[in-house]
């Protein structure tokens, strides 16, 4: 669970984002602008985070009184395997580096809930981490660097699937499932889309990042809305937000079927007032931006 | 015959309440405590917890107690028992420094043939590493529960009592007190009636947990625990008196500091404790369950929501606040305005920023967006629906244990939830 430094929410004097110019990097950005916290999020142009001397040219832009906000990561829909994994550790140890040399007041790491196994049903902050891919153990080898090697406090949020009209990525869920539907008038599930998970809306992560920024907040945190519904029944409510008639398909089982819920109680604990946008108008906003942005 | 004399050392709600069933056994009490003004209070009538029942058992047998802070005045007694509540921290662990102390101080005080009984919550292996005389040493297994505690001092189901030789008969005064009671005695080795004593809890917990585990799926399959209860019951294997109640978690901290002796004891000598923790692990969750309705229920829809809270206390009929879900729930509500009220505690600003303490239960309700009862005392049973909805803001009445009249309410028109019962079927 988190422990807020700061019990008032205040804005911290700079954001400085690492991996500022993806999807979220992006989104957060705006909200900081929007909110009048300065920040800097320098692009992949000028600091590449896999160069050898990423940690140095880091440092030189650190201010100790910066707020770091870790988002970049080399994520699964770009390459799995053993060359992104360790591409991604040696950015955290970029990271790392330049804040040893130069302390930070406050760090922010993006992590995943892919550090929980996935057989794990019910999740708590508790929950034994037990990653079962090299890209969960990634963001649990980068957890335990930013703890073990970086002496500021610090924020570990582990945010569940994450989905948003600008998304890129495609992994299965309701970004996949949409796009699906508007390209071939079909979505296609895994087995019968029996499967329950949590989908969160890119805007409530987006808002509790700021939140455990304006208060400097240290410890862990799920970042999910604890409500898990079924492929089946998610396919159905998008299918629902289309004029046309979509067909639900499912295919022969591969797998077994893996349930994920969240208990969200330390989140409601650490930020009390927060509310989440329910799916249905998450699904909504993504359906009518997917709509404008073409 | 005339009676052996009883003693009493270290005053807390354990020491008060046996001292007054030896008195109502008829036998002299002497009741010391290290605090003089405590002692003074109890002299004066003037009890510090509170128990159904036990003002008036005191008042009852009042002339065969004689409270006193003067540990000499034990000298009197054939038999004294060390009594204190062991304190213990926020995982369980017990502080038994305080109780190590007492029994020092009283052992110089004792008469050459008299019997120490440790009657407080110590863990297996305390009363051998005493080191003392083993003929006139005993341990007692308490098993005071908190507003039931004059009935069971009265009425206690067995005496279990632990000894350094359990084939060795028990000093006649010590024996004699006990047979008073016309219940089973049962001798054993200390370190067999110090793990009893937390072998009774942990078997409560595991049905508890059972209970608490069953109800929980209940909400969320159109199932209703209350239902099935009685059906348990029936079953002599589990039996009319089994712990089947749902509540938010185990509650009470003597529960708990026993999981933790356990969770010690297994992690120092290799055995598995896995299901222990698991118990403490859904303690937590339960915990907080109506802290998540009222998320689910309120925070999620209404922007500064004002919230009533019936009852403060860890549980009915008792002051005790150590581990009440009340305080813990309130300290996780921290922006909103809280209206709360418990008929024996006073809302304190400690408990929360924003709470304000109402004239009664439904003072507490008015402007409310929900209420939330978190100590089942009984009179809140008499709270009717109308009454209730008429002084509410909002629609929403959260009752854990199931305390008001579920059907009524809803019939009232307001969205009633409990433990155990379908959730969705509880949205109005």
């Amino acid at each position: 669970m988190l422990t807020h430094q700061w019990p008032n929410a205040e804005n911290p004097s700079r954001v400085f984002m690492l991996g500022g110019g993806g999807f979220l990097g992006r989104a957060v950005r705006a909200a900081l602008d929007a909110a009048g916290i300065p920040s800097v999020a320098p692009l992949r142009s000028e600091l590449d985070l896999g160069a050898d001397d990423a940690g140095e040219r880091v440092a030189a832009m650190l201010q100790p009184t910066d707020s770091v906000l870790m988002l970049a990561a080399v994520t699964p829909d770009k390459g799995r395997g053993l060359a992104p994994f360790m591409q991604n550790l040696k950015m955290a140890a970029a990271a790392c580096a330049a804040m040893q040399k130069v302390r930070p007041a406050h760090v922010v790491y993006l992590s995943s809930d892919a550090v929980y196994p996935a057989s794990a049903a019910r999740i708590t902050e508790e929950t034994c981490t037990q990653p079962p891919d090299l890209y969960g153990m990634m963001h649990l080898a980068r957890e335990v660097m930013f703890k073990t090697e970086v002496q500021a406090p610090l924020a570990l949020l582990r945010p569940t699937l994450i989905f948003g009209a600008a998304d890129p990525h495609n992994s299965y869920g309701p970004n996949r499932l949409r796009r699906m539907a508007r390209k071939d008038g079909r979505i296609t599930l895994f087995g019968q889309g029996e499967e329950m998970r949590d989908h969160i809306l890119i805007d409530d992560v987006v808002a509790l990042i700021r939140l455990a920024l304006c208060h400097r907040s240290t410890g862990t945190l799920n970042v999910a809305t604890g409500q898990s519904i079924s492929y089946a029944d998610l396919a159905r409510k998008i299918a629902a937000q289309f004029e046309r008639p979509i067909e639900i398909a499912g295919t022969p089982r591969q797998n077994l079927v893996t349930h994920r819920h969240f208990d969200v109680v330390a989140l409601h604990k650490a930020f009390p007032s927060f509310t989440f946008t329910s799916l249905d108008a998450g699904l909504a906003r993504a359906h009518r931006e997917m709509l404008e942005q073409a | 015959m005339s009676r052996p004399t009883i003693g009493f050392a270290g005053l807390t709600h354990l020491g008060i309440v046996s001292g007054a069933a030896a008195a109502a056994r008829e036998f002299p009490v002497v009741a010391f405590d290290v605090d003089p003004a405590r002692v003074a209070d109890l002299a004066a009538g003037k009890l510090p917890i509170v128990e159904p029942g036990l003002p008036e058992l005191v008042q009852q047998h009042r002339e065969r107690l004689s409270f006193t802070s003067a540990p000499a005045d034990l000298r009197a007694c054939a038999v004294v028992y060390v009594a204190p509540d062991v304190p213990v921290d926020e995982s369980g662990a017990s502080d038994l420094e305080p109780i190590r102390e007492l029994i020092q101080r009283v052992a110089g005080h004792l008469a050459p043939d008299a019997t120490l009984v440790i009657l407080s919550q110590v863990p297996p292996g305390f009363t051998r590493a005493l080191g003392r005389g083993p003929a006139r040493t005993f341990y007692q297994v308490e098993t005071l529960v908190f507003g039931r505690a004059v009935e069971r001092a009265l009425e206690p189901e067995r005496f279990i009592v632990g000894c350094a030789d359990p084939s060795a008969a028990l000093p006649g005064p010590l024996a004699g007190y006990l047979e008073a009671f016309g219940c089973p005695i049962l001798r054993m080795r200390y370190e067999s009636a110090e793990l009893a004593k937390i072998s009774i809890n942990t078997c409560l917990v595991a049905s508890i947990t059972a209970a608490n585990t069953l109800a929980e799926l209940c909400e969320q399959i159109g199932a209703d625990w209350s239902e099935i209860v009685p059906a348990l019951r029936l079953d002599r294997r589990i039996g009319s008196h089994a712990y089947l109640t749902p509540g938010l978690g185990i509650g009470g901290g003597n529960l708990e500091r026993d999981l933790a002796t356990i969770c010690r004891l297994a992690d120092q000598h290799g055995t598995d404790a896995g299901v222990v923790r698991a118990w403490i692990a859904n303690s937590a969750h339960r915990r907080d369950w109506a802290l998540a309705q009222i998320h689910e229920r309120v925070v999620a829809r209404v922007k500064e929501p004002v919230l009533a809270v019936l009852g403060l206390a860890y549980k009915e009929n008792t002051a005790s606040t150590r581990n009440s879900p009340a305080l813990a729930l309130l300290a996780a509500l921290g922006p909103f305005a809280v209206r709360a009220w418990d008929p024996v505690v006073s809302a304190a600003p400690e408990f929360h920023p924003r709470l304000t303490g109402a004239a009664s239960a439904l003072d507490a309700c008015v402007g409310a967006d929900a209420l939330i009862v978190m100590t089942p005392w009984p009179e809140f049973r008499e709270l009717r629906p109308d009454a209730v909805a008429s002084r509410l803001r909002g629609r929403v009445v959260i009752d854990p244990n199931g305390i008001l009249d579920g059907p009524a309410f809803r019939a009232a028109g307001l969205e009633y939830a409990r433990l155990g019962q379908p959730l969705r079927g509880a949205t109005g």
